[in-house]
Formats: C-alpha cells, sequence, structure tokens
C-alpha cells in the first residue's frame, strides 16, 4: 500500500500521496460585456465580487478609465485583474511622458496588453481581460483577450463567470446569428447592421438581468462604461442581491 | 426489485479509475431554519437549487411533509433529500395505522437517523424535522451521518450561518406566533442575501399545537426578476427549417352507456 | 471535460407556450472533439402527448430508452390507459435514483400536456432529482449557454408558431458556443390535437 491519509471509508483510501502547496489564485467571479457600435464602445460589468458562496463586496469597480478615452476591465482574479490594470495605466503615464503627451491608440494599447500577459505566459494574470474605445477612424471598438495575451478585435465579447451564459446572447441578438429573413425559407440572412446606443444599452441590461438569474456570483450591481467622442461616461443600474 | 441497485457501480468505479469524474448533482446550497414559540414549531427554507453555480431551479420546494402535522427542511444533496423524506414519510404512515396512533416527531427522527447512519455519510441529507405529536410540539435535526440535535432554534445549510447569526440575536424564550415566523422569515432572508448557494423566495411551514399544519409557500417572494426592457420575440420564418412533419393527435373518446331498467324494458 | 457525462455531447430543452411545450435537441454524436454521428436524435416519445429528452453518455441514453419504453409499455397495459407526464416524471425520478450509487450519466427531460391539455414539462440530475419549471428547462454539455439563452429569449404564452423560433433560437446559438454540441437540430411542437416536427438548417462544424 502507498497509501499516506486513512480516508473515513476504507474503500476511499487514497491511493496517490495527497499534496498540501500555495495555490496563488482564487476566483472572484464576476462578469463583463463589451460591445463596439458604430461610433461608440461599451464596456459593461456587475460589481459583485465573491469568494467561494460568500460576497466580499456588493461594489466594488472593476472596468476603469485607463486614460485616453480607453476603458479595460480584467475579470477573473481580483488581485491580478488590479495589478494589471495598474501596471498597463503606469505604462500609459510614462508613455505620455516620454512621447510628448501623444495620445495612445486603442489597437497601441491592445498589443502593449499582449506583451503585459505575455511577459508572465509561466505564471500568468488569471484574468479575461477586455478593452474598448475609438478607433483612428472613429469606429468603436473592443479588444479581447486570453490569460496569456492571445488576443482579437471583435464586434461584442462577454468574459468572466456568465460568459457561457451571455455570449451566445449576444451572438444571437448583435450579430444576428442564426436568423434569417422571414420568408426567405432560410436563404437570406438577416442584414446586419450597427445598434444604436440606446438598443446596445437595453441589450446589456437584459443579458445581465439574465444573467442574475442564473449564475449566483453575479448580481448586486450593473455599472456601464461608455466611450463617445464627447469622451467616457459611466451608468450604474442595481442587479438582484440574492 | 425493491431497494437500491448497485448494478452501474462496478462500471462508474472503473470509469472514475480511468480519470472520469463524476457528474454533478443538483445540491440545494440551502439555508433551512426551524423555531419553537409558545404553542407549536415553525420551519422555513429558501428556494434556491443549484448545480455548480448555476442555478437550476428558482423556485423549489424544500420543506417536505413526513406526515400530515410533521414537515422538515431539507438541505444537502437535493435527490437524498426529497428520496429519503418519501421513504420515511410512507414508512411513518404504515407505522401510525399499525400502531392506530398518531405518528411522533421522534419517531419519525429515529426512522431517518437510522437509515442515515446505515448509509455512512453518503446520502447526502441535512435535515431540520419539526411537528407536533400527542407529547408536545418538537424541533430536531439530523445529519447526513446519523447524529441529531434537539433545541429551542436550529439553521442548516451552506446559509447557516447567516441564518443562526439573526437567530442568535432575534431569539428570546415564549415568542408569540407572530413573532416566531418573522423572526425565521428573517433568517431565511439573511440566508437569501448574504449566501450565494441560497436565493429566491421564504417558504414556511407553521404548525401549532392542536391545529392543522399550515404551509407558506412562497411566504415572501424578494426576489421577483422585473420586466425585461425588450421583448425578444422573433419573426414568424426567423429560423431555417429544412423539413417540417405534422403528427395529427386522434382523440378518443369513450362514453359509457348504461342500460337502466327502463331502457331494459321490451315491449311485446 | 473528462466526465462520462460530457464524452458523447449533445444537448436538449423544453420551454412552455400557451396551450403547447415545445422539446428540441440537436443531433451530434461524437467521442470528444471525433464527430461520429448526426443523426443521433436524443428526444423520444413515450405517448401522443408526452416527449422525453435525454441527453449524456450516448451508451446510457439508449439503454434508458429502451427501458422507458419498457416501463411505459407495462403501465399502459397494465393501467390501459397513457401515462399523464406527471406520472411518468415521477417513473423517472425513482428509476433514476435506484442507481443513487452508480447514476446513469444523462439528465433527462420530461415534456407534455396533462389529460388536461395542460402543459407540463421538468428536467431531472442524474440521480433523479426532479425540476419542475414554469418556464424552461435544458440539459447537456451546452446546458450554461441555453440557460443564458433561454433566460433572455423566454416570455411566457407563446403561441406555438412563436414558441417555435424561440426554442429553436435558443437551441441554435447555444450550441454554436459549444464544442460537443450541434451538428443539426430537431424541434417538436406538442399540441392538443397534433405534433410538428421540425428539423433546423444549423451550422456544420
Amino acid at each position: 500500500m502507498n497509501s499516506t491519509v486513512a480516508s473515513e471509508y476504507s474503500s476511499e483510501i487514497h491511493t496517490t500521496p495527497i499534496e498540501h502547496r500555495f495555490n496563488p489564485y482564487s476566483d472572484n467571479g464576476g462578469t463583463v460585456l463589451g460591445i463596439a457600435g458604430k461610433d461608440f464602445a461599451v464596456l459593461a460589468g456587475d460589481t459583485r465580487q465573491v469568494e467561494g458562496y460568500s460576497i466580499n463586496s456588493r461594489y466594488e469597480q472593476k472596468i476603469f478609465n485607463v486614460g485616453d478615452d480607453i476603458v479595460m476591465t480584467a475579470n477573473g482574479f481580483a488581485a491580478d485583474g488590479s495589478a494589471l490594470i495598474d501596471r498597463f495605466r503606469n505604462q500609459l503615464k510614462w508613455y505620455k511622458f516620454d512621447h510628448n503627451n501623444k495620445k495612445l491608440s486603442v489597437a497601441s494599447s491592445a498589443r502593449y496588453i499582449r506583451h503585459l500577459l505575455y511577459s508572465k505566459r509561466f505564471f500568468p494574470y488569471y484574468v479575461s481581460t477586455l478593452i474598448a474605445g475609438l478607433d483612428d477612424e472613429g469606429k468603436g471598438c473592443v479588444y479581447s483577450f486570453d490569460p496569456v495575451g492571445s488576443y482579437e478585435r471583435e464586434q461584442c465579447r462577454a468574459g468572466g463567470a456568465a460568459a457561457s451564459l451571455i455570449m451566445p446572447f449576444l451572438d444571437n441578438q448583435v450579430n444576428f446569428k442564426n436568423q434569417y429573413q422571414p420568408g426567405s425559407d432560410g436563404t437570406e440572412k438577416k442584414p446586419l447592421r450597427y445598434l444604436e446606443l440606446d438598443e446596445v444599452l437595453e441589450l446589456v441590461k437584459d443579458a445581465f438581468s439574465s444573467a442574475t438569474e442564473r449564475h449566483i456570483q453575479v448580481g448586486d450591481g450593473l455599472e456601464i462604461f461608455i466611450v463617445t467622442k464627447e469622451g467616457v461616461r459611466t451608468e450604474y443600474y442595481p442587479l438582484k442581491r440574492d | 426489485m425493491a431497494g437500491l441497485s448497485f448494478d452501474n457501480f462496478q462500471r462508474n468505479k472503473f470509469l472514475v479509475s480511468k480519470g472520469f469524474g463524476q457528474p454533478m448533482a443538483t445540491s440545494t446550497g440551502t439555508t433551512i431554519v426551524g423555531c419553537k414559540f409558545n404553542g407549536g414549531v415553525i420551519i422555513a427554507a429558501d428556494t434556491r437549487a443549484t448545480a455548480g453555480s448555476i442555478v437550476a431551479d428558482k423556485n423549489c420546494e424544500k420543506l417536505h411533509r413526513l406526515s400530515p402535522k410533521i414537515w422538515c427542511a431539507g438541505a444537502g444533496t437535493a435527490a437524498d433529500t426529497e428520496m429519503v423524506t418519501q421513504l420515511i414519510a410512507s414508512n411513518l404512515e404504515l407505522h401510525s395505522l399499525s400502531q392506530r396512533r398518531q405518528p411522533r416527531v421522534i419517531t419519525a427522527l429515529t426512522l431517518l437517523k437510522q437509515h442515515l447512519f446505515k448509509y455512512q455519510g453518503h446520502l447526502g441529507a441535512y435535515l431540520i424535522v419539526a411537528g407536533n405529536d400527542p407529547t408536545g410540539a418538537h424541533l430536531m435535526s439530523v445529519q447526513a451521518h446519523g447524529s441529531t440535535d434537539i433545541g429551542e432554534y436550529q439553521s442548516l445549510g451552506s446559509g447557516s450561518l447567516a441564518a443562526m447569526a439573526v437567530l442568535e440575536t432575534g431569539w428570546k424564550p415564549n415568542m408569540t406566533k407572530e413573532e416566531a415566523m418573522k423572526l425565521c422569515a428573517d433568517a431565511i432572508e439573511s440566508g437569501i442575501w448574504n449566501d450565494l448557494g441560497s436565493g429566491s423566495n421564504v417558504d414556511l411551514c407553521v404548525m401549532e399545537v392542536g391545529k392543522d399544519a399550515e404551509l407558506h409557500r412562497n411566504y415572501l417572494t424578494p426576489n421577483v426578476r422585473s420586466e425585461k426592457l425588450k421583448s425578444y420575440k422573433f419573426d414568424r420564418g426567423t429560423t431555417a427549417v429544412l423539413r417540417s412533419s405534422i403528427h395529427d393527435v386522434l382523440d378518443v373518446e369513450e362514453t359509457v352507456i348504461t342500460f337502466g331498467n327502463d331502457a331494459m324494458e321490451v315491449d311485446a | 471535460m473528462s466526465d462520462p457525462s460530457s464524452i458523447n455531447g449533445g444537448s436538449a430543452l423544453a420551454m412552455v407556450g400557451k396551450d403547447c411545450v415545445a422539446i428540441a435537441c440537436d443531433l451530434r454524436l461524437g467521442s470528444q472533439s471525433l464527430g461520429l454521428a448526426n443523426n443521433f436524435e436524443k428526444i423520444f416519445k413515450i405517448n401522443d402527448k408526452v416527449m422525453m429528452g435525454l441527453t449524456g453518455l450516448a451508451s446510457d441514453v439508449t439503454t434508458l430508452h429502451e427501458l422507458f419504453r419498457f416501463k411505459n409499455n407495462l403501465y399502459e397495459l397494465r393501467e390501459e390507459r397513457k401515462i399523464e407526464p406527471s406520472t411518468f416524471a415521477n417513473l423517472v425520478s425513482s428509476t433514476l435514483y435506484e442507481k443513487r450509487f452508480g447514476p446513469w450519466f444523462t439528465g433527462p427531460l420530461v415534456a407534455g400536456l396533462d389529460k388536461h391539455n395542460k402543459p407540463f414539462i421538468c428536467g431531472f440530475d442524474s440521480i433523479g432529482c426532479i425540476d419542475y419549471a414554469k418556464d424552461f428547462v435544458v440539459s447537456g454539455t451546452a446546458s450554461d449557454q441555453l440557460y443564458g439563452m433561454c433566460e433572455g429569449l423566454y416570455q411566457p404564452n407563446l403561441e406555438p408558431e412563436d414558441l417555435f423560433e424561440t426554442i429553436s433560437q435558443s437551441l441554435l446559438n447555444a450550441v454554436d458556443r459549444d464544442t460537443l454540441s450541434g451538428w443539426g437540430a430537431i424541434v417538436y411542437i406538442i399540441t392538443k390535437d397534433k405534433v410538428i416536427k421540425k428539423v433546423l438548417r444549423t451550422r456544420q462544424d
């Protein structure tokens, strides 16, 4: 026998030694989503932070205006998330010092964030990162990242605990996936169009109230950051608190 | 045929040894409480059932009837609380029929603990048992391994700490029925708001001595979803259909024709 | 991923409408990421007004379908009447719980109309805990996605034609975000006088 621990049940004696070691990560729940419009972009997230079955905070900001009309969030392990955002903010400050206060584009921010993430390839930031803003042509844009820096520009993306609940809903309602023109017998796709800001806000609120119903880590409040050519503004809506 | 079958046990143990995990059972990561008052006892529960971090049922029933005047609240593995409760309820009925006496709470508790002990904790049922019998009102609890407790007020489940905090602050001896109902509902609400495993509504059951038990299903509903901002009704013909077929259901109507004495009379 | 109920993949859901119910499933049968068949139906007819969905380990899906067909036949012979959906749900529950310590790796659904043509749906976990729902139930490897879709799209009292669109869009968009589901889909709409079966056109990746 190579068992090391006597279990309560003889049939459940572990045949492999149990490892005890420090686990540097934890899951703080929450969920975020970004949608790009014609001349605006939104980043939305719930404001609940959890650990296990407990609520750490009902209002913990996790989306930030990092400057230069770029909004950023890093959802997952909260400590890594804020560390990443702090690092990016700091680097952005230095970039402006060094380059005569030049405005950093969203595309360049995205490339830089990739390097921040990949530089910790073997001890990653445990987060799904989103940034949103306006591109060089003034169109809305959203960039999404995996924990080690693979990134992509997208029309919309959900991240975090309830990403799997929200993402298919966005596919359907933003990109009109699986929708065809009535009467075309399924031959003609429903034409794509940019959604207006008020349509997007309705969609975001409904997506979050739905996620709140079915995911225990989502709730308390919804904070939406809206980037337009006028700048960044925020809106807050209460969500269910159970 | 009767009892549990262990047919798949071997197969599944083999699969586990090959590195396949077990599927997730619905668990009632729950808040349940019970509290005695002057002239009876109350139990209460939240109504959320979870599978991992997903809410499987937003309005499930965690208050089970063991006999007309003995009810129990269940936490733990949802299927176990449901089935163990149904089994003991039916044994209790048979027992009271054969003894020609009303079932007692201590009998229900003993049947439960002996059954659960036999299964050495593998049946994940954590129950608060309460009710009236000829010896008075009782409040007890039983854990999955078979151990039991008796007390004036109790709480169980993942929200038991949140609920117990309220019970410890608010409880006093010789409460009225209304005071006890409020205390129990407040304790459950504390679990609903502060424990992620609990949520939705409050169910409550009042068992007053000398009266029928009254179940207040959805006694409080503090979590009604507000109207969505938009209708997501699709235009008909939005989905691409390859082919469709229709199966007509024929409703068979049966009419019973009675041959009364009058109808049978045949004139010669 | 290495859980037996997600080896073969597949998803199903059921919804309640106005005097009707709908039940739908995908058609994929796979072995991990390898697709094996695109004609594996997961919805089975119990009688004219009761249908069940079975997702999970394909061998258990087939075995349980046979078992429930057998048990339903015995019921119809003994009782000389069609089984009610709620009665059938309890039959499913006790059949699953019998295997409490060696469960079937499956997540069944039941949908139907009772003798007063009142809609009934319910879902189960693998050991037979019944989830009675008034709106919708989901099951399978895309269950998270289905919960998100249904919670977003569902509204009560849809006519059969509108319920078809809502359940189809819920299923289609959910399975497109699940690698183990898809490869075709089937929808059944059960009303008091007819059962409509529709085969959907879906992505084939």
